[in-house]
C-alpha cells in the first residue's frame, strides 16, 4: 500500500510537470499564496460589500466544489485519461496486471488526492492568508482553524463524489435521482441561506462554533462515503459495445451552412456519446451557474443597488466560456495530425461548437430575466453577455489553444488569462452598480476580443501541437 | 525516374535527443520503400517530418514536389498516412470515421470506398461500433483503410502490420504490393523484416537517428545472407553506436 500510495505521489507530479514544466506547475500553489493574501490584504476596503461570514462561507463551499472537482475525476477521468495520454498506462490501472486488489488501489487514490491537493491547493490559499495576518488583524487561532476546515470542505467533496461515482457504475438512474433530489435541496435551503449554508456545511458550521460532536459529523461524512465507495467498487462491469447508425453525414447536412459542418458534427457526436453524454456539461456547468445565481441574491442583501441580473450575464460570460473547454476535452489535434487540417481549421470548428452549445446560457440568461421581471433589461443583459463571452473565449483560445483546461493548469498561462479577464470584468462589475446600463460598455471588447482571436488562430497554427 | 520523397540532411532534435541525424535519401516513384530500425530509432519521428508533422531542426524535406516544412497540409491532401500511435476518434463508428475522413479530404464517392474497405479488409460488421470499442486489430484497420480513402500516389505507413492477424497481414501486404505495381509509391516503416524482405523493392536501415544501410533489397543482401544478417551486421557496426 505504501509503495502504491508513494508511487502514485510521484506519478501525479510527474503527469503535471510533464505538461507544464516543473517550474510552470509548480508556480500554481504560489500563484494560491498570492491571491489569498492579495484578497485578504484588500477584503477591508470592500468588506461592506462582502461581509466576514458570506467570504468565509464562499470559501468554504469553493473548497467544497474543488474536492467535488478532484472526486469527479472519477467519474470522467478514464475517458480524459485515454484522450489525453493514449496508451498510457497509469498505476491505477495496474490491478490487472499485477497481485493488488482495486480496493487497495482506490484507497491508495484516495489518500493520494487527499495528501496532494491539500498540499497544492489548501496549504498556499491558507498560507497567503496567514502572511495578511498583521494587517487585518486575523487572529492565528482563525488561520489555524480555516486550515482545518478547508482541509475538511474539500475531503467532503471528494468522498461524496467518489461515492456518486461508485453508486453511478452500480446504477446511473439512482445517481440522478440523487443528484436531482440534491438540487432541490439546495434550492430549498437557498430560501433561508444564512442559516441553511452554515448547518448545510459541516465543516463551515465547525469554523464558527468548534465541538467535538461536528468534527465528528464532519469526519464521518468523510469516512463514510469514502468506506462505501471502496467496499461497494465495482471492479468488472461489462461495457456493452455500443453501436449507432451513420449520423455524422446527416448532421453535416444539417449543418452545412458552415464550412466546418463535419467537425462540428462531429463534437456534438463527442459530447452526446461520451461517458455521461451531454448531461455531463449540464452538470458541470448549471451547477455552478445556480450557486451563482443565490449567492447574488445574498450579495442584494448587502447591496441592494446591484442589479442582479446583469451581474448574473456578466458573470455568466465569463463562465460561459468554460464551454469551449468541453468541446476541447476529449479530442487532442494528433486525431487530425496526418490528415490535412489546420489547427486554426479545427479550432474554428470548436468555436462554432462552442457558440451553439452557448445557447444553453443564452436560455438561462432569458429564463432569469423572466422568472426575474426585469423584461426591459433582458436584451442589454443578452448583448453583455454575449460580448463577454465572445471576448472570455477569445482569451481562452489565445492561451490555451485547444487544450486549455490543461495549459489553464500552467501558471505561466493562468496568469495572461487572469490578467486579460479580470480588470475587465471587475470593471464591468463597477460601472453597472450605479447603473447596469452601463454594463453595455462591455461592447467594447468585441474588437480586441476579434484581434486576440485572429491572433490565437495564427499563433496555435505557427506551432507544433503539444502532444500528451 | 522522379523522386516522390526527396530529403537532404533531415535533422531532428528534441531537447538533447537527435532523434534523426542527417539523414538524406530519395524515394522513387512506384517503390516500396522500407525504413527498418529497431525501436526508438527514429522511424516515426522520419515519417512525421516526412509529412510535415513535425519540423525539422534542419534540412530539406520535399515530397510530391512540395516543400513538407512550408507546405504540410498540402502535403497531407496528397499523400495517406497510417500512423503508428494515433488512433481513431473514440466517438464515431468505423464508418462515421471514414467518412469523416471523405469530408476532410472532399472525396465524393465516399460509400463505394467504404463498402470496398469494408469488405475487403473484413470489419464491415464492425462498422456501427464505436471507434473506442474495436480491437486495436479492428482499428489498425480501419486506419489502414483511411489512408487509401482518397487513392493518393503516396503513401506512408508507420508499422502496417501491428496487432494484424496473419491473413489480414497476407491481404495488405498483396494490397501494398498491387498498389506499387499500379503506379502509386509506398514508404512503409517496421521493424519486422519479415516484412521488408517479402514487399520491399528498397530498403534504408535507421539505427539511433542515423541512415546506416540503404539500397535495393537484392543488393544488400547476398544469396548467403538473410535480410536479418544484413541487419544485425549493420547495427553492429553502427559507427555513430
Amino acid at each position: 500500500m505504501n509503495t502504491i500510495f508513494t508511487a502514485m505521489l510521484k506519478e501525479e507530479w510527474r503527469v503535471h510537470s510533464t505538461l507544464f514544466g516543473s517550474a510552470g506547475f509548480a508556480l500554481f500553489p504560489l500563484l494560491l499564496v498570492f491571491f489569498a493574501f492579495a484578497g485578504a490584504f484588500f477584503w477591508p476596503f470592500f468588506s461592506d460589500v462582502l461581509p466576514a461570514q458570506t467570504a468565509v462561507a464562499l470559501i468554504h463551499v469553493c473548497y467544497l466544489l474543488a474536492g467535488a472537482s478532484v472526486g469527479g475525476f472519477g467519474l470522467f477521468g478514464r475517458e480524459v485519461m485515454n484522450r489525453r495520454f493514449g496508451q498510457a498506462s497509469m498505476i491505477a490501472y495496474s490491478s490487472r496486471s499485477l497481485p493488488v486488489s482495486e480496493q487497495t488501489i482506490l484507497l491508495a487514490f484516495f489518500l493520494k488526492d487527499t495528501v496532494y491537493y491539500l498540499f497544492f491547493w489548501v496549504f498556499p490559499f491558507v498560507a497567503g492568508l496567514a502572511f495578511a495576518m498583521p494587517w487585518i488583524g486575523l487572529p492565528v487561532t482563525s488561520v489555524m482553524r480555516m486550515l482545518a476546515t478547508l482541509s475538511l470542505s474539500f475531503l467532503v467533496g471528494l468522498s461524496f463524489v467518489f461515492l456518486l461515482s461508485t453508486i453511478y457504475v452500480h446504477s446511473p438512474r439512482t445517481l440522478l435521482g440523487i443528484l436531482a433530489a440534491a438540487a432541490a435541496g439546495a434550492a430549498f435551503s437557498a430560501h433561508s441561506v444564512n442559516a441553511g449554508v452554515i448547518s448545510l456545511l459541516p465543516p463551515l458550521a465547525l469554523y464558527y462554533r468548534p465541538s467535538p460532536l461536528l468534527l465528528l459529523t464532519t469526519l464521518v461524512l468523510i469516512i463514510v462515503p469514502s468506506a462505501i465507495s471502496v467496499r461497494f467498487l465495482k471492479v468488472e462491469y461489462r461495457e456493452e459495445t455500443r453501436r449507432f447508425p451513420e449520423t455524422l453525414d446527416r448532421l453535416t447536412g444539417i449543418l452545412a451552412r458552415s464550412p466546418d459542418a463535419h467537425l462540428i458534427a462531429k463534437d456534438a457526436l463527442d459530447l452526446n456519446r461520451s461517458e455521461g453524454g451531454a448531461g455531463k456539461v449540464v452538470f458541470s456547468f448549471l451547477f455552478p451557474v445556480m450557486f451563482i445565481w443565490i449567492a447574488l441574491f445574498v450579495l442584494l442583501r448587502f447591496i441592494p443597488m446591484v442589479n442582479a441580473l446583469m451581474v448574473f450575464a456578466i458573470l455568466l460570460g465569463v463562465i460561459s466560456s468554460t464551454i469551449y473547454n468541453w468541446v476541447t476535452e476529449f479530442d487532442l489535434f494528433t486525431s487530425y495530425a496526418f490528415l490535412p487540417v489546420e489547427v486554426g481549421t479545427v479550432i474554428r470548428g470548436k468555436l462554432q461548437s462552442y457558440g451553439l452549445l452557448n445557447l444553453v446560457s443564452v436560455a438561462i440568461l432569458v429564463a432569469a430575466g423572466l422568472g426575474t421581471g426585469q423584461v426591459a433589461l433582458l436584451f442589454p443583459a443578452l448583448l453583455t453577455f454575449a460580448s463577454i463571452s465572445f471576448y472570455a473565449v477569445a482569451v481562452t483560445v489565445y492561451v490555451g489553444g485547444l487544450s486549455p483546461s490543461i495549459m489553464l493548469y500552467n501558471a505561466k498561462v493562468y496568469l495572461p488569462y487572469l490578467g486579460l479577464i479580470t480588470p475587465v470584468l471587475l470593471f464591468l462589475l463597477f460601472v453597472s452598480i450605479p447603473n447596469p446600463w452601463f454594463a453595455l460598455s462591455s461592447l467594447c471588447l468585441i474588437p480586441p476580443g476579434w484581434y486576440i482571436l485572429r491572433k490565437a488562430l495564427f499563433r496555435w497554427s505557427a506551432r507544433e501541437q503539444p502532444s500528451f | 525516374m522522379e523522386s516522390i520523397i526527396d530529403v537532404k540532411g533531415l535533422t531532428r532534435t528534441f531537447g538533447d535527443v537527435t532523434a534523426v541525424n542527417n539523414i538524406s535519401l530519395s524515394v522513387r516513384k512506384g517503390e516500396l520503400f522500407g525504413l527498418l530500425g529497431p525501436n526508438g530509432s527514429g522511424k516515426t519521428t522520419m515519417i512525421k517530418c516526412l509529412t510535415g508533422q513535425l519540423r525539422p531542426t534542419a534540412g530539406e524535406v520535399r515530397v510530391m514536389g512540395l516543400d513538407a516544412v512550408a507546405q504540410p497540409v498540402r502535403v497531407r491532401e496528397l499523400v495517406g498516412i497510417t500512423p503508428e500511435q494515433e488512433t481513431p476518434p473514440s466517438f464515431l463508428t468505423a464508418e462515421e470515421y471514414l467518412h469523416f475522413v471523405g469530408h476532410i479530404r472532399r472525396i465524393g464517392d465516399i460509400e463505394s470506398q467504404c463498402s470496398f474497405w469494408f469488405d475487403f479488409l473484413e470489419f464491415g460488421d464492425k462498422k456501427d461500433v464505436l471507434c473506442k470499442d474495436l480491437s486495436r486489430g479492428t482499428r489498425q484497420k480501419l486506419m489502414v483503410a483511411q489512408a487509401f480513402l482518397h487513392k493518393p500516389g503516396l503513401v506512408l505507413i508507420d508499422e502496417p502490420l501491428i496487432n494484424l492477424d496473419p491473413i489480414m497481414q497476407r491481404k495488405i501486404k498483396t494490397y501494398l504490393t498491387d498498389y506499387v505495381k499500379g503506379g502509386g509509391t509506398v514508404f512503409l516503416s517496421t521493424h519486422i523484416l519479415e516484412i521488408a524482405e517479402e514487399i520491399c523493392t528498397r530498403i534504408g536501415i535507421i539505427h539511433r537517428g542515423n541512415l546506416i544501410r540503404e539500397g535495393p533489397v537484392a543488393d544488400l543482401r547476398s544469396s548467403s545472407k538473410h535480410l536479418e544478417e544484413v541487419f544485425l551486421e549493420a547495427i553492429r557496426g553502427d559507427p555513430h553506436a
